[in-house]
């Protein structure tokens, strides 16, 4: 009887835990959007990359975002030669998982074959190694690692209340509180990751060469010219125009329909 | 009729006029400045055109000896002829004395032209320049009229440095001009030295004849046979009072030598050959700096006059095709030394530098002709650009003001090309990755990962409440030891609580036995289990335990009767059994009642 009871209180829990984790599984479990992706690498494995554009991006247009799809969207358009388009996936896929080595590299092969060359401003070294610290892993990653450390250092430190031995005691209870510590150092990176995107706005140019006007209006003098795929900072916007940063430091302003934000 | 003849005349008599008006030259000239009294010279009038009406000067103070002897000469070059002609007289001086010569006056084409005066100085005796190793300075000496001393050759033959301007721009081109005079024959020339020309970029005109062309010009009243030996164009290369040294020539000329002979003196064989070199005289430049005023920012040095013009060999191309640009500047000036206009190219376009081709022309003018820069062009990416308007600026020192010209702009069509996504040209500079990895990774299909945009799983709700589901664990095991520890610390209350688990342990046991068939083992079996129970429950050593304490113990937790009796009941029968076979009890019956009544003690305590 009383082993019954206890048998009840764990399935209580799991039945808990279940409910918890179940939603977040049922999204990736929409078989629709499992048949497109599957559609998609399928054409895409037959160089049929316009059929494979199209289902990749039905799972975009009904308002997914995944790593996946983004990523062979951008290899797709690459195949194609809209390099540009390439850029805006392969930076959307790079913005959920920046920390993906694949992503990483095919980034590099399109902003070869974009026309503009510009070198990046040079960061501070510190400032260069905190960023790749914190783009390391993906915010999904990131979310999920710190709830395992912080739900495994909880474990162990409740074990702690109730382990026999000394030893097991200060084992328990030590490294409880190292998971946790770990768990919080998550949370705080992807917090700053969460910031670090949410304050640099960028955008892919698009439409052959493009003008960059020193205030936004048509008639403006033109500083400069841009071409398809290359990535600028967006710092506003205003009355159709978007006022641009290059990474050589420059700012300008573009029409917006020539500009898509990543 | 007449007055159509009329016309013609009129005409003609235009024609005429304008034909003459040119460069109608009419000059006086004496063979000597400077004459002895009684020693005869002569002067000549000549005019290089038909005129008429000619008027001779009043010669006060001079006697005409001959003359005036008319000569007309008439030359004709390609087909242009043209006439002169002379009017010479052979004069003595009877008295000292400075003389002036009047002007004399001809009309070419209706209009009356005059000579300048000439002054002669008529001094005492014969010859005035006695060659002073004839020795013999007699009166004879008086017609010895081409005797002229070794020094006094520089009188008659002298090379003029003469610059086209005296002050100029920086930059401007003006023309330097060595021009011999002579009144003797030249056997022979070398040229010695020409001058460096330190501070000045030039330029030789090149003479279009092998030869030099010999005209008559009058240089101080005297006449000489001039020729122009060497052009050359300057163009200062800074400012400031620059300069040029004189230029040498080493001439043999034949002097006449006085002689007594009148055989050799009739048949001319009275000159022999000096060696006499030349110098001409040294030309100071006013060389003016540019102005700083008003220079455009894009000047590059062009001093002249000029026009620019530019062209575009296509107006509609793909991608990655040449196009080629030209920029033409032509004019007068410094076109050699100019730096290229500053030609803005859209910014996608690859250009190299300008292939430059000079079609240039030196004369007495200076230099002129026209530059072309020939820009190739290769747009790279597909679009409408456009070439902005070249502007070109130069200093016109006419005016002393700068001037900015500028060409058309050119819009091109761009379309794509097959080769635009192709360009390799560029992957040498860029990252590592590149030297290891030739083509992009293939595509991931694996995993989709889907999440709906905006939803994250950071910061949702079912984050948080993972996140806090580990304090939440900790608090409440930390609570449960709290209430183990309480629920615990009573020794008797454990045990009691215990007493009903180990009843059921050998009541399970005596389950067994019966099973069996042991029937002796199951009633040893339901005895300790009871036995065991009571003793937990009733906090009562085994050893003390006994059927009186047990009844007393059970009274005093107020358990009914019939239920002590039953269990009274139960314990005989077991010990009973324990020791001798029962018969009539079923053994499952005692074990059912143990049961039950070990159940209704725990619902009753």
């Amino acid at each position: 009887m009383i082993l019954k009871i206890a048998c009840k209180k764990h399935r209580l829990v799991w039945c808990l835990l279940g409910f918890m984790v179940l939603p977040l599984l049922s999204l990736a479990a929409n078989p629709a959007t499992e048949a497109a992706f599957a559609k998609g690498n399928s054409a895409y494995a037959k160089k049929h990359y316009n059929e494979a554009i199209s289902f990749y991006k039905q799972i975009v247009d009904e308002g997914y975002q995944s790593v996946a799809v983004y990523y062979n969207l951008g290899n797709a358009y690459y195949r194609n030669g809209d390099i540009a388009w390439a850029m805006l996936y392969y930076e959307k896929a790079y913005k959920l998982s920046p920390g993906d080595e694949a992503i990483k590299v095919n980034l590099q092969f399109a902003r070869q074959k974009t026309a503009d060359k510009l070198d990046p401003e040079p960061e501070f070294f510190i400032t260069r190694w905190w960023h790749a610290f914190i783009l390391a892993f993906s915010l999904h990653a990131l979310a999920v690692l710190s709830i395992v450390y912080v739900l495994l250092g909880f474990a162990l430190l409740s074990y702690y209340l109730f382990a026999g031995t000394v030893l097991l005691k200060k084992a328990s209870f030590y490294s409880g509180l190292v998971l946790i510590g770990l768990g919080f150092i998550s949370i705080f990176i992807a917090n700053r990751q969460l910031h670090y995107f949410n304050h640099h706005h960028e955008a892919i140019i698009f439409g052959g060469a493009v003008a960059v006007k020193s205030t936004p209006a048509t008639a403006a003098k033109s500083l400069l010219v841009l071409h398809d795929g290359t990535k600028v900072g967006v710092l506003n916007n205003q009355n159709g125009w978007m006022k641009i940063k290059l990474p050589n430091g420059n700012e300008g302003w573009v029409a917006y329909n020539n500009v898509k934000q990543i | 009729m007449m007055r159509i003849r009329y016309y013609i005349v009129l005409f003609l008599g235009l024609l005429s006029q304008v034909a003459f008006s040119q460069n109608v030259r009419f000059t006086a000239s004496v063979s000597k400045t400077q004459v002895g009294t009684g020693e005869p010279f002569e002067i000549t009038f000549s005019v290089n055109a038909e005129g008429a009406s000619f008027v001779p000067p009043p010669l006060r103070g001079f006697e005409v000896v001959a003359g005036p002897n008319v000569s007309t000469s008439m030359t004709s070059i390609n087909g242009n002829s043209s006439t002169s002609t002379a009017y010479s007289y052979d004069l003595v001086a009877p008295q000292t004395g400075e003389f002036v010569i009047e002007p004399a006056s001809i009309v070419v084409g209706g209009k009356r032209y005059t000579t300048a005066p000439i002054k002669i100085k008529v001094v005492k005796g014969a010859p005035v320049q006695q060659n002073a190793r004839s020795g013999s300075s007699q009166g004879s000496g008086a017609d010895d009229l081409q005797q002229v001393s070794s020094g006094d050759i520089g009188k008659s033959l002298f090379i003029k440095a003469i610059v086209s301007k005296p002050s100029v721009y920086q930059g401007e081109q003006l023309t330097l001009t060595y021009r011999l005079y002579t009144r003797l024959g030249i056997e022979a020339n070398q040229l010695d030295k020409m001058p460096d020309f330190n501070g000045f970029w030039n330029e030789d005109i090149k003479s279009k004849t092998p030869y030099v062309q010999w005209r008559t010009e009058v240089y101080k009243g005297q006449a000489y046979r001039v020729a122009d030996i060497k052009q050359v164009i300057l163009f200062p290369e800074h400012s400031g009072d620059i300069s040029i040294e004189p230029m040498a020539m080493t001439f043999v000329v034949q002097q006449p030598v006085p002689t007594e002979d009148f055989m050799e003196q009739f048949f001319g064989n009275n000159v022999r050959e000096v060696k006499y070199q030349a110098k001409s005289n040294k030309v100071t430049l006013h060389v003016k700096p540019l102005p700083e005023v008003g220079k455009p920012a894009d000047f590059g040095g062009a001093v002249g006059h000029f026009t620019v013009n530019a062209s575009l060999d296509k107006k509609e191309l793909k991608s990655s095709e040449q196009l080629n640009y030209k920029v033409t500047v032509s004019g007068a000036g410094n076109l050699m030394l100019m730096q290229a206009p500053n030609a803005i190219f859209p910014a996608d376009f690859e250009k190299f530098d300008p292939k430059v081709t000079d079609s240039l022309s030196e004369n007495a003018n200076g230099v002129s002709g026209y530059r072309t820069y020939s820009y190739l062009l290769i747009p790279r990416h597909q679009g409408n650009p456009t070439i902005e308007p070249v502007k070109f600026s130069y200093f016109n020192p006419e005016t002393g003001r700068y001037q900015t010209i500028a060409t058309p702009s050119f819009s091109v069509k761009v379309n794509k090309g097959p080769t635009e996504n192709n360009v390799t040209a560029y992957a040498d500079d860029e990252q590592d990755i590149t030297r290891t990895e030739k083509d992009i990774r293939n595509i991931k299909t694996d995993d989709v990962d889907l999440s709906k945009v905006g939803q994250g799983f950071f910061g949702s709700i079912w984050y948080y409440v993972l996140l806090l589901l580990g304090p939440l664990l900790f608090g409440a095991a930390y609570a449960y030891r709290k209430w183990y520890e309480q629920y615990n610390s009573d020794i008797v209350k454990v045990k009691s609580r215990k007493a009903s688990r180990i009843a059921a342990k050998h009541l399970v046991n005596a389950q067994k036995q019966l099973n069996a068939g042991n029937s002796k083992a199951f009633y040893e079996a339901v005895f300790r289990g009871l036995y065991g129970y009571l003793s937990n429950k009733l906090n009562i050593p085994v050893a003390d335990l006994n059927r009186e304490n047990i009844v007393a113990g059970l009274r005093a937790r107020q358990v009914q009767e019939p239920l002590i009796n039953q269990l009274v009941h139960t314990l005989d029968l077991c010990e009973m059994a324990r020791y001798a076979p029962v018969s009539g009890i079923a053994e499952n019956e005692v074990f059912n009642q143990s049961k039950t009544i070990i159940h209704d003690i725990e619902d009753s305590l």
